[in-house]
């Protein structure tokens, strides 16, 4: 999964005019955009404004409407989700959705076990580097005290952290993270994005939706707005914020 | 000629199968519980009404009225007592499944032990066939069994669409949280479910009592036919738990003309599992997630 | 009294494999089946007729029975594919009575409601296995086999993902697995070791019949695997253990009359499991809050 390093400011997905609709209701309406390599990009908006519903199309859970996802070129849209997951394109939940009954070590351990079968290849060479491996990621996230512990008994942070612990365990090329950082406290908050800002800076790309425009303005290198489905703005930081139209329904919904 | 006798008996029997299913369909619906006792409501209500009518020498309105209390007090009960316990200590699906199980098992062999295992029916001139044309029989009951399913479903739709609790009670289908911002509580509403759905299978509990009589395995019998009716219709639709009750009735019947008896009970879960294979949703009920 | 003991204990093992089995789909996979009887019942007929016209050794007559019960099996994972949980279970009791219509009627193979009878003893290395020690230890070496192939494969690599999949199929999916390729493995491992439960079975009575292969018995297992507690090593044993001694323990209690005792055990364990919903879900060896 891990290919030679892309080209900085290559588009690796692009989204083509993608749309979905619910019953009557069209919770994404013709959104194009591009997510390049080596940044962090992320999704701001309103709630329901459809930011979910993109990620679910992108890594297959939704099929689309209309419209196309390219994965370097090549057309992924409708593809099964585990498939687009093999690609490279990792992706957290909002809920996290942990495997609450394994233990943290285990729920990293199993993302790095690819194979569907009854065993892994490459024999016990192979599995002591995946268990050497996840012991440097539960190390890097600060899990490594609670290796043994279920995930349902961890503390919010920790939960927080063991998401993207197993992201990191993914070797995914894009990172697609649903709100990564909500709640989090000022120190596991720095942590967290020194962490991310570690794997960008090796080569990893990724996508964060959020609704804190704290995170929003430190963390971007490109900001894209959407609201009831449609993409609003996509660009410079400074410049998307400081559009009072978008500054107008961003404040509007907080105030509500 | 035969053909048309089947078709008359599959008829009788898809009235009662068709309430049955809608009460089941109805508590499955309203509730998302897998009410797997509703068939031991069944039991109970047929099994009393054999009691005090053909046991103690009540008279059949004292009868039915006892069948009745049982049924309904049963059915709410056990949401009472059994799922809301669970459901507050954060039981999921298949923790609620696994204890109307066993409320079910142990129903059933309440009443074997009670009753005996044997067959017992209820004696009635009603049940004795008329030869209406030759080879041709029909007996009152299946009169009776049809209009007891349209009055049912007619009283059935009429409190579903005119009343406060029936309206909330599809509301609740639809969207739990939503009722709770009208400020109806899910609980109540649950019990009305219930007591709603084990109503419904009252009617065809006595008449088959009366018709083709009673074991203690009837209320796992007709839990088949009801989830499976419930399926075939489509989860959340009370018309097609009712539709597809009575094609099962009709299927079962019908399949005699070419199947042994034995066959013919299997037709049912035949076409259950290429539903849900093929189509889960059922007829007409609202798209699966899978 | 020891011929009792010996009969009781091999029944014990036997019905361990199907109770470890069954656990294994319902534990571990999320896969709530009540047609386990079913495979149970493939298995035992399938060796029956192996060694009754074709050949009586064991080695032959077992991976028989199993890959009759394997390619069964797909029946079952097919639904499990598609649908989940109340439509499973729906899917799953189809199965189950459908089989035993199956085994009813299809007199040629099964022998109908009769049974097949005249089945030879087990046959292992050439030597017919007739003595019930030698019967037990045979039973008790299967089960071991089965606790072993299972806990093997419950801390493997495989037994992860059948975790992953049950906690959160979603987030399973999203971490690059094939969801339907493991339900559909682990439904054949299951069916599959049930079947050498169910030949087993054939071997030690000699003759088989529909009676045995019942929803009713396919409750029974369910019953040990949530009684002993769901998802557990030692609970598949310690539900198949309490349960077969339980007639046993109700003939002692002589105020109990002998006719209902059959009755009465069911009463205990269906009582049982919704006790055990409400305060326990774990079961007996499981943890408070379950594994669920």
């Amino acid at each position: 999964m891990t290919d030679a390093t892309q080209a900085a400011g290559d588009v690796l997905l692009a989204i083509r005019a993608l749309s979905k609709s619910f019953g009557g209701l069209k919770a994404v309406d013709a959104v194009s955009l591009d997510l390049r390599a080596g940044i962090i990009t992320t999704l701001v908006g309103p709630n329901g404004a459809g930011k979910t519903t993109l990620f679910n199309m992108i890594t297959g859970h939704i099929a689309p409407d209309a419209g196309d996802i390219l994965w370097r070129g090549q057309s992924i849209a409708g593809e099964a989700p585990w498939r687009i997951a093999r690609r490279g394109i990792a992706r957290s939940f909002q809920d996290l959705r942990l495997f609450a009954h394994m233990t943290v070590e285990e729920n990293v351990l199993t993302v790095m076990e690819p194979a569907s079968w009854l065993w892994q290849p490459g024999g016990g060479a192979a599995r002591r580097a995946r268990r050497a491996r996840t012991a440097a990621i539960l190390q890097a996230t600060g899990l490594a005290d609670k290796a043994g512990v279920r995930a349902i008994d961890l503390a919010y942070a920790e939960r927080k952290f063991l998401s993207l612990a197993r992201i990191m365990a993914s070797d995914a090329r894009i990172w697609l993270l649903d709100e990564p950082a909500s709640g989090l406290d000022r120190r596991s908050y720095d942590l967290f994005f020194g962490l991310l800002r570690r794997e960008v800076a090796n080569g990893v790309t990724v996508c964060i939706i959020e609704h804190n425009l704290d995170i929003v303005i430190g963390i971007s290198d490109r900001i894209a707005f959407l609201d009831r489905g449609r993409l609003l703005a996509d660009g410079n930081p400074r410049d998307v914020l400081a559009d009072p139209h978008l500054a107008a329904i961003y404040f509007g919904e907080r105030a509500a | 000629m035969l053909l048309l006798q089947l078709l008359i008996n599959g008829i009788q029997l898809g009235a009662l199968y068709a309430l049955t299913a809608a009460g089941f369909s109805l508590i499955f619906g309203s509730t998302r519980v897998f009410h797997f006792a509703h068939g031991s409501a069944f039991a109970i209500a047929a099994y009393l009404f054999y009691f005090f009518y053909a046991v103690a020498g009540a008279g059949w309105p004292v009868a039915a009225l006892a069948a009745t209390v049982a049924a309904v007090v049963f059915g709410v009960a056990v949401d009472r007592f059994i799922y809301a316990p669970i459901q507050r200590h954060e039981g999921s699906f298949f923790t609620v499944f696994v204890a109307s199980f066993g409320i079910a098992i142990v129903v059933q062999n309440l009443i074997g032990m009670i009753f005996g295992r044997g067959f017992v029916s209820v004696p009635t001139a009603l049940s004795r066939s008329i030869e209406i044309t030759p080879g041709l029989y029909v007996s009152p009951l299946a009169g009776i069994a049809i209009l007891c399913a349209v009055a049912f479903f007619v009283g059935l739709h009429l409190f579903l669409t005119r009343t406060h609790v029936g309206f909330a009670l599809r509301a609740l289908a639809e969207n739990p949280e939503l009722v709770r911002t009208y400020g109806l509580s899910p609980r109540l509403l649950s019990s009305y479910a219930f007591a709603l759905g084990s109503l419904l299978v009252v009617p065809s509990a006595l008449l088959t009592s009366a018709s083709t009589g009673l074991n203690p395995a009837v209320g796992s019998d007709i839990m088949l036919v009801s989830l499976a009716a419930t399926i075939v219709g489509g989860v959340g639709s009370l018309r097609g738990a009712a539709c597809a009750g009575l094609l099962l009735g009709l299927g079962q019947n019908l399949a005699l003309w070419r199947l042994v008896s034995q066959w013919s009970d299997a037709v049912t879960f035949v076409v259950l599992f290429l539903f849900i294979l093929f189509r889960p949703s059922g007829f007409f009920g609202r798209a699966v997630t899978s | 009294m020891f011929a009792y003991s010996l009969n009781l204990a091999t029944l014990i093992c036997i019905n361990a494999v199907l109770a470890i089995t069954l656990n294994f789909i319902i534990g571990y996979a999320g896969i709530f089946s009540v047609a386990h009887a079913i495979f149970f019942g493939v298995g035992a007929y399938t060796a029956a007729n192996v060694a009754l016209y074709v050949n009586g050794s064991m080695f032959v007559a077992v991976p028989i029975a199993m890959a009759a019960a394997a390619a069964l099996s797909l029946a079952l994972a097919l639904p499990a594919l598609r649908v989940r949980g109340e439509y499973f279970i729906a899917a799953s009791l189809g199965l189950q009575v459908i089989g035993v219509t199956v085994f009813s009627e299809w007199k040629s193979a099964t022998g109908g409601i009769g049974g097949l009878i005249g089945i030879p003893p087990a046959n292992l290395f050439g030597r017919d296995i007739v003595d019930p020690v030698e019967f037990l230890v045979l039973a008790a070496t299967c089960l071991a086999l089965t606790v072993l192939v299972i806990g093997v494969l419950v801390r493997s690599s495989f037994g992860r993902n059948l975790k992953a999949i049950r906690d959160s199929e979603s987030a399973a999916l999203a971490a690059g697995k094939n969801v339907a390729l493991i339900k559909t493995l682990s439904v054949v491992l299951s069916s599959s070791l049930a079947a050498v439960a169910g030949a087993l079975y054939a071997f030690y009575l000699s003759f088989i019949n529909v009676e045995s292969f019942t929803l009713d018995t396919s409750v029974l297992l369910t019953a040990m695997v949530i009684i002993g507690g769901t998802g557990t090593r030692l609970g598949p044993l310690v539900g198949a253990a309490l349960l077969m001694l339980l007639p046993g323990l109700l003939s002692y209690l002589w105020f109990l009359p002998p006719t209902e005792i059959g009755s009465i055990q069911q009463i205990i364990y269906g009582a049982a499991m919704v006790l055990l919903m409400i305060f326990r879900p774990g079961g007996i060896v499981g943890s408070r809050a379950g594994a669920r």
